[in-house]
């Protein structure tokens, strides 16, 4: 699903994010990305769908070469993938039906498959009843769960989630992580990078732990590792 | 394309229209009066040309033979000039045809003509016209060098004139063309630059759910053609009645001028500014995304 093989990333600034990381992600897997401010989580998440490339190094993403793929190509890519932020980024004027059905309408799906998913993944997060607010009107933990739904509403291999709870009270952060685990559940690969330490202890799966650009931990079911 | 995609694009437009409606007003004026002056120098431009070639077609030389000719010397050199190249018709003028005409032209001042009694002092001569202006001066030089032709004129200086200045209003014409352009469509590259701000976070999210880079440079194009498409149709109607109203004005004072007929000229000089309008701004929005939409 996701292959690294000595991938390293250096910005323009000379920074060196990610250096000679190997990782092997494979389907269904629940993987927490892990590590100090700066180590380079944000980093791992951005090369995977494109927003950033590798400066050298091996990188498949949901069967495809990241690295050697044509630019036009790269919608296809990403329309394999669902991602969240920690900043939600709702469209403010539009409602929360429009944020969701916005992700099918530029991808040019039939307008009936439109309605129909959009009211399923509403239903999943929990907001089929909220569908005409605007993003203004709601919590921030609703708004996430419309990014969330936004995300999966093309229903995605991979999710990938840069600290998704990072903005949220530790309640709500559980919802969000129950809605996880169920796209999980459902076959879907969770990439997630997170400062949450309570979460990744207690959910206990794959930690990538990440310093300064190396990985320097991986386990199958482990903990957050770290004293914060 | 999808009927539901077509109907979110056309959607779109109008939204940023709306949004940007000072910008949207402003690129639509410049592009209308940018349209309205080229227009304006396109149809000059027509209108000299054809007044210039008309004027050429009526160029004729006057060829003036020498006294008291023998018959056959005229037959012979009517012939020799209907051999000459590019030839459309030669006709015979004796000189009591040419005492007659001046008569008439002289009017009510014939009686100037009374001094002379009953001498003539006019030559005989052969009125001569070219098929193609081009040939004038050569068949005028060719002429002259006969024996028996004492002088071979034609209206020379009037048509260089024209076609001198006819070149110049397209030289002119030419260069305003390429500054108004460059004008109208920096305007246009701004709107749509305004419009990419104000959709930035939209076209980041399309981006990561996989639109296409057509798929988020379509609206944009658009808006562009549009703005456009509408100053061309504003400068197009207001070219139309002024040179409705100039036509008129010209018609009622100065009969004869060889003006364009409003129909169907205006239609294509329309219709000719409506596309600049379109493409215009098709370049400026496609400047503008180039620059700053980045798919
Ligand atoms: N666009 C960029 N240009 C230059 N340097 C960058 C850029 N983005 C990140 N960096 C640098 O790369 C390193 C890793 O940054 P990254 O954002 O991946 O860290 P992070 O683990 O996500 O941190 P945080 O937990 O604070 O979000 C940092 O030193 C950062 O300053
Ligand atoms: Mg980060």
């Amino acid at each position: 699903m996701i292959h690294m093989r000595d991938v390293c990333k250096v910005y323009d600034t000379g920074v060196t994010a990610l250096d000679h990381v190997n990782i092997d992600i494979t389907r269904g897997d629940f993987v927490f990305v892990v590590g100090a401010s700066g180590a380079g989580k944000s980093t791992f998440i951005k090369l995977l769908f494109r927003e950033e490339l590798p400066t050298s190094g091996v990188l498949e993403v949901n069967g495809h070469d990241v690295v050697n793929m044509e630019p036009s190509d790269v919608p296809y890519l990403r329309r394999g993938l669902g991602v969240i932020f920690q900043d939600y980024r709702l469209l403010p004027e539009k409602t929360v039906f429009e944020n969701v059905a916005f992700a099918m309408q530029v991808i040019e799906a039939p307008r009936r498959l439109i309605q129909r998913s959009v009211n399923a993944v509403l239903d999943i997060v929990g907001l089929r009843d909220k569908y005409k607010s605007f993003p203004g009107q709601l919590s921030g933990g609703e708004q996430q769960r419309v990014a969330i739904a936004r995300a999966i509403v093309n229903d995605p291999a991979i999710v990938i989630a840069d600290e998704p709870t990072g903005n949220l009270d530790p309640e709500t952060s559980w919802d969000i992580m129950d809605i996880f685990h169920r796209i999980n559940v459902a076959g879907t690969t969770i990439v997630m990078a997170t400062h949450d330490k309570t979460i990744v202890d207690t959910m206990q799966r794959r930690v990538i732990a990440i310093e300064d650009g190396h990985i320097v931990r991986d386990e199958a079911k482990g903990g957050y590792g770290y004293e914060t | 394309m999808k009927l539901s995609t077509s109907e979110y694009f056309i959607r779109e437009v109008l939204i940023s229209l709306k949004r940007n409606n000072w910008m949207s007003f402003a690129s639509i004026g410049t592009v209308a009066v940018s349209l309205f002056v080229l227009g304006v120098f396109l149809t000059l431009v027509l209108n000299m040309n054809r007044m210039a070639s008309q004027l050429e077609s009526q160029v004729q030389i006057s060829v003036y033979l020498t006294d008291d000719l023998k018959n056959s010397r005229k037959d012979t050199i009517e012939e020799d000039i209907r051999a000459l190249q590019g030839i459309e018709s030669v006709k015979y003028v004796d000189k009591e045809e040419a005492i007659e005409r001046l008569r008439e032209r002289l009017g009510d001042q014939k009686y100037l003509l009374d001094a002379l009694g009953e001498k003539n002092p006019l030559p005989d001569s052969f009125e001569v016209t070219v098929t193609q202006p081009a040939l004038v001066q050569t068949a005028a030089e060719a002429i002259e060098k006969m024996t028996g032709v004492e002088e071979a004129k034609y209206g020379q200086d009037v048509v260089e004139h024209l076609f001198d200045i006819t070149r110049l209003m397209r030289i002119f014409g030419l260069i305003l063309m390429v500054l108004l352009a460059g004008a109208t469509i920096f305007i246009i590259s701004n709107t749509i630059r305004l419009t990419v701000f104000a959709r930035r976070k939209e076209i980041a999210i399309m981006k990561y759910v996989g639109a296409t880079d057509w798929f988020i440079r379509w609206p944009f194009l658009l808006e562009g053609v549009v703005l456009g498409g509408i100053g061309g149709i504003v400068a197009a109607l207001v070219l139309r009645s002024f040179y409705a109203a100039m036509a008129a004005k010209i018609y009622s004072t100065l009969t004869f001028f060889p003006l364009m007929p409003q129909y169907p000229f205006m239609n294509y000089v329309g219709v000719a500014i409506l596309i600049s309008g379109m493409i215009i701004g098709a370049i400026g929005s496609t400047i503008s995304l180039k620059r700053f939409l980045e798919v």
